[in-house]
């Protein structure tokens, strides 16, 4: 990006730095806010249609276009030409606002994510903090459309939307920590520059809790109850039509796009990988491919969980967040800050095995906790994950 | 006739049994409107009797018949520990200065009577003295006049709808029936919709299995009470069977609970069959066997895939994996008789045609290769811990209120009760096949989960040995008077012809008299109860349907559960619209 | 640095911009018809029995309010684990005081039943 800064100012020697930077962020940003939603969306709904069918032993859209790739544009047409309606008993100016909303929280999001080297929109000092900061205002989106549509189902899918940010919100935060606490920095840049062995290898249960924690922030089965179809219809969304309606799907797949980018960034090493390097077009190009290629990995991932899981309750969802990750969270914390601070661990290679190691040590206390704690209640899901059902 | 019930009823009564009858097998005792209380108190609680399930009540409107008093209405009693049954027949006296004539209500002896009860007064005009809320159930609130009573007009009535109102060439229409916009419907007494969230779930709903509606009440996302309103789909298939003949209400049957057509045919055919008192050779047995079984196993996938639908909601793959292996049942069954399913797959006295000659082997690979799936199915869902805390103690229905209640099929069977028709009164020759009755006990979502899925192996078993000691000879009765001879017969005998002529262009007549015959249908026990003038057409028919009588349970069942229990709940009751709404 | 925080701004700017263009024009083209049905609120196809706006129960207000608490305290994290390579030993067991702490409060709530649905 510097280089772009500095490629414009010696083609136009009369420009200032900072209008040419102002320039190239304005359009990085229009990029992102005007292409990468058509773009996203038209992808990204196509992969999971093809993913899921796959999973379900169908076929898939194949009817628009070459093996129905251009379906999601035949959405688009069909979603831009529908008609708009406000339902009488809404509160207008929150109704309309909370679509709008829904995608500007997750462009945001964007500025502060290093899709490839050397491109990002602001590498903050505070860059991760950013991130789960900004995160609130989707979330937000979701509560004024429950709340604002006067509809019941909403306003139920709106208490969820609550409930689960409450109970998921502080693991992610705890595993991000984590990792802060490994990098030594909370600047993206920084991070991926830590990561000469990804954090997947070093910190699992760190990405197993993010990993988990996100899928509940993007609302995705097996935690999609804010629109969970067959009991609350659609959800916040349910009295939205056309754009708005759409407005909602783009915010929900952009959302997916960046959460599987930011786990990329801090537990895959981001755009990392041979020949990735700032130095070259062709290095960005390539670590642009890598960081898409992790990134597609992960939504793959989310894809599967979502074809093959059932949906959790809203109390069992709180006590999953509450009484499981953050627990195994806090210890994981613990652990990692110790192997850090002990002395005879001085080179890097003994640092990793030494993280791995207090990660393991982990899981086994916590699968031990819930054994144990599963012979003493009589919660049954608890029992069968620890195999006491059997 | 000596019939233990029926001695008991009279020294106990003495002055109340007015009068007792048998035909076919099926006893019949009339009581006085003002003891039926207390006889009915006395059946179910007398230790000898024990008649705790009320299969079926309604009433027969007699006009026709000349019979006074006009309006009477039928018990249909059922002693599961026994093993017995008796049907009860209250006439009811009615002069012209009421509006309707009067029954007492036996809610308080057998809580399932509430919805029979409801549709009695719906549909034929009888006003039930101590109903807790005697409502119209399936037509509208504000519909004019009882359908099923005979002087009610057969056609000729306009139906108007809100979209033709401003329409030149509806102008001739009435106005009477949708005027005006749209009302909430009356809630049940009990129903708080000032402090709690009362929400109409349904009928527009992707949860309700079609067009029910339930009226939720919610406090935060736990229910307080949920009330199912039914008759969306309502489309009078009692009143059409009246005005057609035997034989030709054998579609209708498809359609009522249109994952079952096969099982539905089977009860309806056996149930004339027992009104003509015909004999139906072992092939034909046989044969009905397979495919009522096939079509139990169809049912039960049916219910599975959408079972794990709702409870995982977006895009649980088990729904296609399902609907894949119902496929292959439903290819065998139009490789049977052309269709998928409305089946019309049976007929009085037998079946229409002998099975063609690659049937067993199809019926014998899918019998292969499902057991190897429905491993599969237990493998993604049987020890999944999300699955298991959705439906773990969800909806404990105990033995006792499920009996109370009128629940039968699955649902009993998950609360312990080995009450399994096949085995307790068997029929179509389910005698002479070797099978167990699954049950469970802890009686909630997990355990009629687990009922189901034994009882498609059971179905399994049943398939195998009918198909591999399938006995020869004919599939069709040799009564003349019943099934048209075959083809290359009429050739011959010109006797043959004037059956065949007779029997298309008259239908058979069975005698006079009234039967009730139950198959077990794989939600329940499906009932048909006949009655006869002597003509070609019924005079009286009617449906029980398991669906009907099972969803009666809902608010039960629903009480103190959160509202993603609900659609658990919806799911393990197994229900289909079209039987309910009839 | 605040000069940072500047593509931020663009950000918000222009996305705001997509979101006015991009629901405004659909609007326009769309058609236009309504009519007092197409504009009752939705639920299942029958009116509504009153107004969704009321005072309804929220079960997990207790947890709520520990959210918030919880999160300030994990916010408190951040520096922390920025600085703590260069916090030698000492930031160790600060930190380890800090989470006992963090610990012990949230066992307390755990045992009251602060965590529990109703």
């Amino acid at each position: 990006m510097d280089a772009i800064v500095l490629w414009l100012t010696s083609l136009f020697p009369q420009m200032a730095v900072p209008t040419a930077r102002l320039i190239v962020h304005i359009v990085y940003a229009a990029i992102l806010s005007f292409v990468a939603p058509v773009v996203l969306v038209v992808a990204f709904t196509y992969m999971e249609r093809k993913v899921i069918a796959r999973i379900q032993d169908r076929v898939g859209p194949n009817r628009a276009g070459p093996l129905g790739m251009l379906q999601g544009f035949a959405d688009a047409i069909k979603m831009l030409t529908k008609e708009d309606i406000t339902p009488a008993g809404a509160d207008r100016i929150v109704y309309n606002l909370a679509p709008g909303l829904a995608v500007i929280g997750v462009v945001l999001v964007f500025a502060v994510l290093p899709v490839a080297p050397g491109v990002i929109g602001t590498d903050l000092s505070i860059g991760i903090l950013y991130v789960v900061a900004v995160g609130g205002i989707g979330t937000m989106a979701v509560l004024m459309a429950g709340w604002s549509s006067n509809n019941k189902y909403a306003l139920l899918s709106a208490f969820r939307v609550v409930a689960q940010l409450v109970a998921y919100e502080i693991p992610m935060v705890i595993a991000i920590i984590i990792v802060v606490l490994t990098a030594g920095s909370m600047r993206m840049g920084d991070i991926i520059a830590a990561q000469n062995v990804p954090f997947l290898f070093t910190l699992p249960v760190a990405f197993f809790i993010f990993f988990v924690a996100n899928i509940a922030e993007i609302g995705r089965s097996p935690f999609d109850l804010l629109e969970a179809e067959s009991e609350i219809i659609a959800g916040f969304h349910v009295e939205y039509s056309g754009m708005k309606f759409a407005f909602f799907f783009i915010g929900e797949y952009m959302h997916l796009f960046v959460s599987a980018g930011i786990a990329t960034t801090l537990f895959l090493g981001g755009w990392r990988g041979p020949g990735a390097s700032e130095a070259s077009i062709l290095g960005a190009l390539l670590g642009f491919v890598y960081f898409l290629a992790k990134t597609v990995l992960l939504i793959f991932a989310m894809m599967w969980v979502r074809g093959t899981f059932p949906r959790f309750r809203i109390d069992h969802l709180l006590d999953f967040g509450w009484k499981f990750l953050v627990p195994v969270g806090l210890l994981t914390l613990v652990a990692v800050a110790l192997v850090l601070k002990l002395p005879f661990l001085s080179s890097p290679v003994l640092q990793w095995v030494g993280l791995l190691v207090a990660n393991v040590a982990v899981i086994v206390v916590a699968l031990a906790a819930v054994s144990l704690a599963a012979r003493r209640t009589r919660s049954v899901a608890l029992r069968s994950v620890a195999g006491a059902e059997r | 006739m000596n019939n233990p019930t029926i001695e008991k009823l009279k020294t106990q009564f003495p002055d109340a049994v007015q009068d007792v009858s048998e035909f076919r097998g099926d006893a019949v005792v009339t009581l006085s409107r003002e003891t039926l209380l207390d006889a009915a108190r006395f059946l179910r609680d007398d230790p000898d009797l024990q008649y705790n399930l009320l299969v079926d009540l309604t009433s027969v409107d007699r006009r026709d018949l000349g019979i006074e008093p006009r309006f009477a209405t039928v018990y249909e009693l059922y002693s599961i520990p026994k093993n017995h049954r008796v049907r009860l027949k209250v006439p009811l006296p009615w002069d012209d200065a009421t509006e309707m004539p009067e029954c007492p209500s036996v809610t308080e002896v057998w809580p399932a009577a509430n919805w029979h009860e409801r549709e009695a007064y719906d549909l034929m005009g009888i006003e039930f003295a101590g109903h807790p809320w005697l409502r119209r159930i399936l037509m509208p609130d504000n519909w004019v006049g009882h359908p099923l009573r005979k002087d009610y007009p057969l056609g000729g009535e306009p139906v108007y709808f809100t979209a033709d109102r401003e329409d030149p060439r509806f102008a001739h229409l009435g106005r009477q029936t949708m005027e005006g916009p749209s009302y909430p419907s009356e809630l049940p007494e009990g129903v708080d919709s000032e402090t709690h969230l009362v929400i109409n779930m349904g009928p527009q709903h992707p949860a309700t299995h079609g067009v029910l509606r339930l009226a939720v009440e919610l406090e935060g996302e736990r229910i307080v009470s949920a009330n199912p309103d039914i008759g969306y789909l309502h489309s009078g298939f009692e009143k059409t069977g009246e005005n057609r003949r035997y034989e030709k209400f054998i579609p209708y049957t498809d359609r009522m609970d249109y994952l079952a057509g096969m099982n539905n045919n089977l009860a309806y055919v056996l149930t004339v069959e027992k009104l003509l008192g015909v004999e139906v050779p072992p092939r034909a047995q046989y044969i009905r066997v397979i495919l009522a079984e096939l079509q139990r196993i169809a049912s039960h996938l049916f219910w599975l895939a959408t079972h794990a639908h709702d409870v995982s909601g977006t895009i649980h793959s088990l729904l296609m994996y399902c609907l894949r292996e119902r496929e292959r049942i439903l290819d065998i069954f139009e490789m049977f008789c052309g269709a998928r399913l409305t089946t019309t797959g049976m007929s009085v006295g037998g079946l229409r045609r002998d099975i063609p000659g690659a049937f067993p082997d199809a019926v014998r690979a899918f019998v292969r290769d499902f057991r190897g799936y429905l491993k599969e199915y237990e493998a993604m869902l049987t020890d999944n811990p999300i699955w298991l805390s959705r439906l773990k103690g969800i909806g404990v229905l105990k033995a006792d209120d499920a009996i109370a209640l009128g629940v039968t099929g699955p649902m009993l069977r998950a609360a312990g009760i080995s009450f399994d028709l096949r085995k307790a009164q068997p029929y179509s020759s389910y005698d002479h096949f070797d099978f167990d009755i699954p049950t469970a006990t802890e009686s909630d979502s997990y355990a009629r989960y687990l009922v189901r899925l034994r009882e498609m192996e059971q179905s399994l078993r049943i398939v195998e040995q009918a198909i591999n000691r399938l006995p020869g000879g004919p599939v069709r009765t040799d009564d003349r008077k019943v099934a048209p001879p075959p083809r290359e017969e009429i050739d011959r005998s010109m006797e043959s012809l004037i059956h065949h002529f007779k029997l298309y262009t008259e239908g058979y007549k069975p005698p006079v008299g009234e039967v009730y015959g139950m198959a077990e249908n794989p939600k329940g026990v499906l009932g048909f109860y006949l009655v006869s003038d002597g003509s070609a057409i019924p005079y009286r028919l009617r449906v029980r349907g398991p669906s009907f009588v099972n969803l009666q349970a809902t608010n039960l069942l629903a009480q103190g559960h959160l509202l993603s229990d609900l659609v658990t709940l919806i799911g393990s009751i197994d229900i289909v619209l079209g039987e309910v709404d009839r | 640095m605040p000069i940072d925080y500047l593509p931020i701004l663009v950000f918000f700017v222009v996305a705001g911009l997509f979101g006015v263009i991009a629901l405004t024009v659909p609007a326009l083209l769309g058609p236009h018809r309504p009519s007092s049905t197409k504009l009752e609120t939705y639920e299942s196809g029958k009116i509504p029995y009153g107004d969704a706006w009321r005072k309804v129960p929220v079960h997990y207000f207790k947890v709520s309010m520990l959210f918030i608490l919880f999160d300030l305290e994990v916010i408190f994290f951040y520096p922390w684990a920025v600085l703590f390579r260069r916090l030698k030993l000492f930031g160790l067991i600060e930190m380890g005081v800090f989470i006992l702490i963090l610990l012990v409060g949230y066992i307390y709530v755990w045992k009251k039943g602060a965590l529990e649905w109703e």
